[in-house]
């Protein structure tokens, strides 16, 4: 295992930081995750449910193979993967090198705080001085200057805030850890210059600095200042740049000479900004703005000296580098006064709501108003602030704000029992996922949300009460006010800080808005080989999106590190062979911490160990000072290798900081570490330390010492009974099938072929490129000619793939890592072929039109067949005068419930070519929603601007369609125009409807391989946020149009993240499976089968021919349904047995009566 | 029977309520100790034997708590401990034990607060209900 063949990079532990470094390190390579705070998890840390099923559910992105390679506990606690090092407030700040092999240079700022050390105790928070609003909870609560990131990170050490930390030293004084070291006294030996000719600026400066402990000196001209760098280390200079005689950038350039390394900070007056801005080129750090506000100077000074003190910097060798850096939000204080934000109590953004509702939120996810307490009856939210919006430049739709304004919508209505009024004020419903239209009907026809389309012109205090009242206005023009509790502002995307830097630092380019500016087909690429990104980096995406982007990017990776020829390869040395312990009597040797004597009142250890050695498995106990510390550890494995234990127990603070050392010890004294258990005997005594003070009763009675020993026995009981079998493993095929020759197809048929294995391309065609045969360019105006042709070409030459042209599936069966496939040809030619994963790129078509006199006349045509007329250039646009586009003919509503996506910007791109091609023809949209979403706004800003009548019309009043025998045009559309209130008539001579995208998954395809089939006919995904191109059957995934509808880069990426998800597969020769999985005791077993039933992987089977129930070790996950649904115990988990279930039951009570 | 300190045996699930337990305690969320947590991977891998065993081994409460439905990282698992318990609720009685002593909820991972308050509510309304019949019966 361990097979380190190269090394990625991923920067930002977001949701897709964590999923790109999952998945490449599940394929085996080495991965450095880094992010910039102190904290993974990015921006999910802060919501509790995610749309369209308002679950989580962020653990089903754990490896489901090799489970014990990684953390088997929720990701809010944090991550662990034996190929992943994290590190947390780290930033990149220098990339070097060419693609397979580039140099990083990373930055850790300290956080004063020893994590190691940390116990979580709280005692530094109680004592600290300082409150400043607390930025998890959005502003809406405060925290101290020492605080913890995040409340579920485990472990849980806290932090500090050092620009906004007042070096009191309280903390560090009341540490019962020594975990803080504030370092004050380091600040004395920072030496800051400030010059300035004004008397007055210097002294103040001076006096403030030096009460942050700095050391001060000035000058009041260039040349004294000169001087002073000539005769002393200076570490920063702060320069006025109007100066008599030498000025401020003068001294500068002459600074830099006599001290290359100085760090400069330029002081302006406003007037002279731009001076300060030309200064930065020529190598000042940034500047300050006079009047001068300490409080926001001193951050500003204590920022450049944490970045020059923190210096801690590391180089690293990579073949790749991910950026998943997330996206940041509109800001609305930031910008003129929006709808009252930060004037008004009652108007708070979408993510400062997530926290109300949150239980880990200021009111712990009660619905009240943070700042009156009121419970809330009526909320409103106001759709496209900052988004959809030219005014701010913001010609984009950020894309998930809908959806999440509809989740926020239904969870309030349920917190409040569904008494709470809900409206949403919006422009466009954008709801272009595969299941977000089901789900927005859901909102408003079960649960009552309110739907009110129309612009919010502002909100004001209502009367005395001083709600928000919101003004509003209707499409009719009529003019409406409400009074709401709370108002909403569904807040949208902005580059994510530190975008600029990044791209500065890469080359990389941005677009127009200062997003990441990918590949127009591949969105994971970047015109900078091996630099590639993954997740919101490059616009705006929800869950589902971001993890298939990271996918993807992760994807591109892997093929740069493959390419290189995995140059950094690191192998591992073979894993020793554990210890069989099963004939052995138990043997345990506890150890116990005590803490360097720190608790000695409330932690009892000698008491405890009394306990424990009264157990007969227990052959000796050990107290150790601390087993945190190196000495400590070694100690204890020292003790463990002389009295040779079959198991070990250790009770300790902080069980998931052990990890690591406990493998190394398994590998070091040959002991399995799933026979090694750490306890947590602190948290007890640190919890209930205040509350135990006035507990005048001895020792014996103590219930600290109670829970600990209780502890201790419950995992002394589950010790005892552990009997690891080496994990089962699985053999693997190591080829691939994929099935389906449009571009998804054959773009993951490549990307696998791509890394060395074999694989079969079937296609029932009798020629690869499926749709791509009828389009011709994108909306962004790209020709997909090219595409097609380079892509059948590399697909023909490549060394390792095989395309069955006319062929098709006739029969499959097997489970993962070997899938057995049966393939016919037109003439009944049968080849069959053995494979460790499929692919099902079978694609999808547009779906067929039967409404609005569609056949009945050469003028009503669909999307497609308007595009294939220009393709073959049999469409003359100056030959016709008006043309109607009706959208979502048969689509939005029962049985086709969905949004096509693809079918409003072909819309947009077509309108844009006749009006281009013909400025005077006359086009009309009958359109519900425009879906542009993204960056395709722009596209629909413009074709309003070009003079295109977009006219709205509803489900239940759809427009009305007559065949003309008159000259001037061939059709008449009619329809009620909410604007104008009234009927409208058009005459057209072009009628196109846009239709939609129906799936071509056939039914037996899916069954063969097991995998489901949702009701509209795509394939089912196992979870469509976390796991969205996996089928629940492992070893099965889908990608393209097959999976949902979506456009050739978003079809790209889906077969990019399919063959990432074959790759993790085919990358071992065998799958190492889970300790935690299931068997059968078959000389219990009555073939009731319910087990079979009940399992929710598929994993049990009964095979004909072996006559028992057989369990695929690497489909089952360990979760027990079979043993606790077998009515002979013949069903059993390993770790889980009913012996030691029973023992521990037994030690829980016997500690409680 | 002021003095009287239930004993509650809690199974909770390894992903949801699990890490709930452990950010109850991180909050510094007071807690009473009467409860002994044992973790397993799914509610739906509490076996109907692991209650009456722990009933009849004198616990005078069970708390059996999952994620929400359709959370379940075993995509099912907690709908299926939600029929069993419901079933051993209906047998509970012909063991000697109120069904009110077996409790089934669905703690979510940011939930620390509703799990402190949830044990608490048990826990009074197992002082009320007194101590398990198995428990004064006992033998041993």
């Amino acid at each position: 295992m361990n097979r380190k063949i190269g090394r990625a990079l991923v920067v930002g532990g977001g949701i897709s930081g964590i999923r790109a470094a999952l998945d490449l390190a599940e394929t085996g390579y080495g991965v450095t995750l880094i992010d910039h705070s102190p904290h993974i998890g990015g921006i999910l840390s802060q919501l509790d449910v995610q749309f369209p099923t308002n679950h989580c559910g962020m653990c089903k992105m754990l490896p489901l193979v090799e489970r014990d390679a990684a953390s088997q506990f929720c990701l809010r606690k944090g991550l662990f993967h034996e190929n992943i090092d994290i590190l947390l407030n780290t930033d990149v700040s220098a990339v070097d090198g060419e693609p397979g092999n580039f140099t990083v240079s990373l930055r850790e700022k300290p956080t004063w705080v020893d994590p190691r050390l940390c116990v979580g105790c709280g005692v530094c928070e109680e004592v600290c001085p300082v409150d400043v609003p607390d930025a998890f909870n959005e502003g809406l609560s405060t925290r101290k200057a020492i605080y913890l990131p995040v409340p579920h990170n485990i472990p849980n050490a806290y932090v500090i805030d050092l620009p906004s930390c007042t070096h009191c030293g309280e903390c560090e004084r009341v540490c019962p850890t020594d975990a803080i070291r504030l370092q004050a006294d380091r600040r004395k030996e920072f030496r800051i210059l400030v010059v300035d000719d004004e008397q007055i600026v210097r002294d103040s400066l001076k006096a403030w600095l030096e009460d942050e402990d700095f050391s001060v000196d000035t000058a009041e001209s260039g040349p004294a200042a000169l001087e002073k760098l000539a005769g002393t280390t200076v570490h920063l200079m702060l320069t006025d740049i109007k100066m008599p005689g030498m000025d401020g950038v003068e001294l500068l350039k002459a600074a830099r000479e006599v001290a290359p390394d100085l760090c400069v900070l330029m002081m302006t007056a406003y007037a002279t900004v731009e001076t300060a801005v030309e200064a930065m080129k020529i190598g000042a750090e940034d500047y300050l703005v006079k009047p001068f506000d300490p409080e926001q100077m001193i951050p500003k000074v204590v920022t450049v000296y944490e970045h020059l003190e923190a210096g801690k910097t590391r180089q690293l060798d990579v073949g790749a580098i991910v950026f998943c850096g997330g996206t940041d939000y509109f800001h609305p204080a930031d910008e003129k006064n929006v709808y009252g934000y930060n004037t008004h109590p009652g108007v708070m953004t979408s993510l400062e709501f997530e926290r109300v509702l949150s239980g880990t939120g200021p009111s712990g996810g009660r619905l009240v108003r943070p700042h009156d307490g009121k419970p809330v009856e009526k909320i409103a939210w106001l759709q496209c602030v900052g988004s959809r919006d030219v005014q701010s430049n913001a010609d984009f739709c950020s894309s998930i704000c809908c959806m999440v304004a509809i989740k926020e919508a239904m969870l309030a209505r349920e917190r409040g029992n569904g008494r709470t009024e809900t409206a949403i004020f919006y422009m466009d419903m954008r709801t272009f996922g595969k299941p977000f239209q089901r789900y927005r009907d859901q909102a408003e026809k079960t649960h009552g949300v309110r739907f009110e389309r129309g612009r919010v012109h502002s909100v004001h205090p209502a009367g005395e009460s001083g709600d928000p009242l919101i003004r509003y206005v209707r499409l009719d023009g009529s003019t409406h006010d409400e009074r709401f509790d709370l108002v909403i502002l569904a807040v949208g995307q902005r580059p994510s800080k530190g975008t600029r830097e990044i791209a500065e630092l890469t080359d990389i380019p941005l677009n127009t808005w200062g997003f990441v500016q990918t590949d127009p087909f591949l969105p994971a690429r970047t015109d900078k080989p091996g630099l590639v990104v993954g997740g919101s980096y490059s616009g705006l995406k929800d869950i589902s999106e971001s993890v298939i982007c990271a996918s993807a990017a992760s994807l591109e990776a892997s093929r740069v590190i493959h390419a290189a020829g995995g140059s950094l390869a690191v192998e591992s040395p073979p894993e020793p062979e554990m210890r069989d312990v099963s004939r052995e009597h138990p043997k345990v040797l506890a150890a116990l911490c005590t803490c360097s004597g720190r608790y000695a009142q409330r932690l009892d250890v000698e008491g405890i160990a009394d306990r424990l050695e009264r157990d007969p498995c227990v052959d000796q106990v050990l107290t150790l000072n601390q087993c945190c510390t190196t000495a400590g550890w070694e100690q204890l494995a020292e003790a463990a290798k002389e009295a040779n234990p079959n198991r070990i127990l250790i009770g300790a603070c902080h069980p998931y900081l052990f990890i690591e050392q406990l493998r190394e010890l398994a590998r070091h004294i040959h002991l399995d570490a799933a026979l090694m258990d750490v306890v947590d005997i602190m948290s007890p005594v640190i919890s209930a330390g205040s509350r135990l003070k006035d507990n005048s009763e001895g020792p014996d009675e103590s219930p600290v010492r109670s829970l600990q020993t209780s502890a201790l026995e419950m995992a002394l009981s589950r010790l005892r009974h552990l009997n690891p079998v080496p994990a089962p493993t699985v053999d693997v095929t190591r080829r691939a099938l994929v099935i389906g020759g449009g571009i998804a197809g054959m773009h993951g048929a490549l990307a696998i072929a791509d890394h060395g294995y074999p694989v079969d391309l079937v296609e029932q065609d009798d020629r690869l490129g499926g749709n791509l045969h009828w389009l011709s360019r994108t909306i962004d105006g790209q020709s997909t000619r090219p595409l097609l042709e380079e892509t059948v070409q590399q697909i023909e030459k490549h060394p390792h793939i095989d395309v069955h042209l006319g062929s098709r599936v006739a029969d499959a069966f097997g489970e993962v890592g070997q899938f057995h496939t049966t393939l016919e040809t037109g003439d009944g030619e049968v080849n069959t072929v053995s494979h460790g994963a499929v692919l099902l790129a079978t694609g999808g078509t547009e779906a067929p039109a039967s409404e609005y006199g569609y056949g009945t006349s050469e003028a009503i045509v669909t999307q497609m067949e308007l595009e294939s007329r220009i393709t073959e250039n049999a469409f003359d646009p100056t030959a016709v005068a008006s043309v109607v586009m009706i959208q979502c003919v048969g689509s939005r509503e029962e049985p086709r419930n969905y949004c096509s996506r693809v079918c409003c910007p072909t819309s947009l791109k077509q309108m844009l070519y006749l009006k281009q091609a013909n400025p005077d023809i006359a086009i009309y949209v009958l359109y519900r929603d425009m879906m542009a979403c993204g960056f395709t706004e722009s596209y629909f800003t413009e074709a309003r601007r070009q003079g295109v009548m977009f006219i709205q019309y509803s489900p239940e009043e759809k427009p009305d369609v007559h065949l003309l025998q008159s000259d001037d045009y061939p059709v008449e559309v009619s329809a009620f125009d909410p604007v104008l209130g009234r009927p409208v008539e058009i005459g057209a001579d072009l009628l196109v409807l846009a239709t939609g995208v129906v799936p071509r998954l056939p039914e037996n395809l899916a069954r063969f391989y097991g995998a489901g089939i949702d009701t509209d006919g795509f394939f089912d995904e196992a979870e469509s946020k976390w796991r969205p191109v996996d089928s629940l059957k492992e070893g099965v995934f889908a990608c393209g149009l097959a999976l949902s509808p979506r456009s050739i880069p978003d079809s790209i990426a889906t077969a990019g993240a399919a063959a990432q998800r074959c790759l993790r597969i085919l990358s071992h020769e065998r799958m190492k499976t889970g300790k935690v999985v299931s068997a059968v005791r078959h000389s219990l077993c009555s073939l009731c089968e319910r087990c079979i039933e009940t399992c929710p992987y598929n994993a049990r089977s009964l095979p004909a021919d072996l006559g028992r129930v057989a369990v695929n070790p690497a489909m089952c996950q360990g979760c027990g349904e079979c043993a606790s649904v077998c009515p002979n115990s013949a069903s059993v988990v390993h770790g889980f047995s009913d012996p030691q279930m029973f023992d521990v039951i037994d030690a829980a009570l016997e500690s409680a009566l | 029977m002021n003095d009287f300190e239930p004993a509650i045996v809690a199974f909770f699930c390894n992903w949801c309520t699990y890490t709930a337990a452990d950010l109850a305690g991180t909050s510094r969320l007071a807690y009473p100790p009467n409860v002994k947590i044992i973790r397993v991977m799914c509610s739906g891998m509490v076996d109907p034997k692991y209650v009456i065993k722990a009933f009849l081994g004198g616990a005078d409460g069970v708390l059996v708590s999952g994620c929400n439905p359709g959370d379940c990282h075993y995509i099912n698992g907690n709908y299926k401990a939600r029929r069993r318990i419901k079933l051993l609720k209906e047998i509970l009685p012909q063991f000697g034990f109120e069904p009110r002593r077996l409790r089934l909820t669905w703690i979510a991972a940011s939930d620390g607060v509703l799990l402190a308050e949830t044990v608490q509510e048990l826990v009074v309304q197992l002082k009320e209900l007194g101590p398990s019949e198995a428990k004064l019966k006992m033998v041993i």
